[in-house]
């Protein structure tokens, strides 16, 4: 579950980029946040990912407040979220496998297990067979969907997903965002950003449109 | 427990491979560091040598007191009597003018010189032990016995080995002081190694840290790979010295040999090159943290 309440952030430049946000996410929900550029959608996903924290209000996730957490208590709140992003940020020295086995590092996965969570995951995102490849060689297309294996390689309850269809065209967007309803259906809270109308509908979920930093009502 | 023992074999792992994964570069900066660590080894083992050639040395602090060839066995005797009402003196030897003669005889090539002479020119003396060594106490001992009637020489053939230990003394702080200097050189050189790895590895570090890698877990491998660097350098620095000491060692020998010694040189023993080890391991430990603590306190984005 996800909570944002009367949240703000100012970033040190004093620019607002959210201006009091409250929306309540349910555990197994699925929403999209969508909006221009600069409406926020970016920073209410790292609030929510907490790779940032508020500068007042709240936000809540999986029962901690990340205004409150310290640095370790936050990368270990990340290390339970699945973090897409539209830049994928891939490892390009890396192979398809050695990228999507760095969370179970951090994790300090028994060695046994790695093997077998990395091959699941690159096997639901469909490039089991690609395993060896290093990012330069995958599509655009292909580059997402190893980063969203990477997500969620640590089974996380909550996907979190910044514009992951962006920078794809028509056909790799639908796979891409058909993989989200596949593990929403299966019960993982999903929250992600878009400005494609299309890829809502697609989605058929709940959607909040931010505008300058507020919800739209 | 596990996940604990885990984490650090990674790690290591990780440090492991960084390590081969440059081979030159990392050749280079432990060869680096491991002569900014000979150095201060080799001279501390240059001087350890010295000093303990110097404690071979009598050092025994005996005063010689030479009388004036003009002094009666009367005044002899009252001189012998003064000396040893002297309060810092333990032991007061007479060496008569003859028995000087006939020692000196002794010394073969001396024999026939002394005999073209017509009467002994050698004077009586005395063999003073004092029982203090210090400086000061014999400085004022010396102008005391000089003072007495018929003394002619006070000579105290110690005083260069004093000389000697006070240069070891200052040799120790010479090294000390070049070990710090240096010490400070391996973790400027381990940390500047560290931070282009960093840079190097920027990526890599922003994405474990996006993805929920503490700064601990970032700052371990770097952490293992400073300390290995340092256990080679130790180990480049304590292999170099031995070896040169053992190089040098023979030269030494047949030179102290040719002075009437037996003394062979001493490599580090087996302590100090632990010792040493697990110094530089330490400072490349150290280097490492200070450079990863200043690359971690940006934030993440």
């Amino acid at each position: 579950m996800i909570a944002f309440s009367n949240t703000v952030k100012r970033y040190p430049s004093g620019f607002e980029a959210l201006k009091g946000v409250t929306i309540e996410i349910g555990t197994g929900e699925m929403v999209a946040v969508s909006g221009h550029s600069g409406a926020g959608k970016s920073t209410l996903l790292r609030l929510a990912a907490g790779i940032e924290r508020p500068s007042q209000g709240s936000v809540m996730v999986n029962g901690q407040n990340v205004a409150q957490l310290k640095e370790a208590g936050l990368a270990v709140l990340r290390r339970n979220l699945g973090l897409v992003f539209q830049d994928h940020k891939l490892l390009f020295d890396r192979n398809a496998y050695e990228n999507v086995a760095l969370p179970l590092a951090i994790a300090a996965f028994p060695r046994a297990e790695v093997g077998k969570r990395v091959r699941a995951a690159l096997d639901k995102v469909g490039l089991l067979n690609r395993e060896r490849s290093h990012p330069v060689a995958l599509s655009g297309g292909e580059q997402q969907r190893l980063c969203i294996a990477r997500a969620i390689v640590n089974r996380p309850s909550i996907l979190i997903a910044d514009e992951p269809t962006g920078n794809l065209d028509q056909d790799y967007a639908a796979t891409i965002l058909d993989l989200f309803k596949s593990f929403n259906q299966v019960g993982v809270t999903v929250l992600l950003s878009t400005h494609d109308d299309a890829g809502i509908a697609r989605l058929n979920c709940r959607r909040v449109t931010l505008d300058q930093g507020r919800l739209v009502p | 427990m596990n996940a604990w023992l885990t984490t650090h074999i990674q790690a290591c792992e990780r440090a492991l491979r960084r390590l081969r994964a440059q081979p030159l570069g990392s050749l280079l900066s432990v060869l680096v560091i491991g002569i900014a660590i000979t150095l201060p080894l080799g001279l501390y083992t240059l001087f350890a040598n010295v000093a303990a050639v110097a404690s071979r040395v009598n050092t025994d602090p005996n005063i010689n007191v030479y009388l004036a060839l003009t002094a009666s066995d009367t005044e002899v005797r009252e001189l012998e009597k003064r000396l040893r009402q002297l309060a810092s003196i333990s032991r007061v030897q007479f060496v008569s003018r003859e028995s000087a003669l006939a020692d000196m005889k002794r010394v073969a090539n001396l024999a026939d010189l002394l005999a073209g002479l017509e009467s002994n020119p050698l004077p009586h003396a005395f063999t003073l032990r004092p029982t203090s060594a210090d400086p000061a106490t014999l400085a004022t001992l010396r102008s005391e016995i000089a003072r007495l009637p018929k003394v002619e020489h006070v000579v105290m053939d110690f005083a260069w080995a004093q000389k000697l230990k006070r240069f070891a003394t200052f040799a120790e702080r010479l090294v000390l002081l070049l070990g710090i200097i240096l010490a400070a050189t391996v973790v400027f050189v381990t940390g500047n190694t560290i931070r282009l790895q960093m840079l190097t590895q920027k990526d890599e570090i922003e994405v474990s840290q996006l993805i929920g890698a503490t700064r601990r877990f970032i700052r371990r491998p770097f952490l293992y790979f400073g300390a290995l660097q340092g256990l080679l350098a130790g180990g480049v620095a304590v292999a170099a010295v031995s070896a040169v000491t053992l190089w040098a060692g023979n030269e030494v020998q047949a030179l102290m040999v040719s002075y009437g010694s037996d003394y062979a040189m001493n490599s580090p023993s087996p302590e100090q090159a632990l010792v040493v080890i697990a110094l530089s391991t330490l400072l490349g430990w150290s280097g490492s943290f200070i450079s990863v603590s200043i690359y971690l306190r940006r934030p993440v984005h």
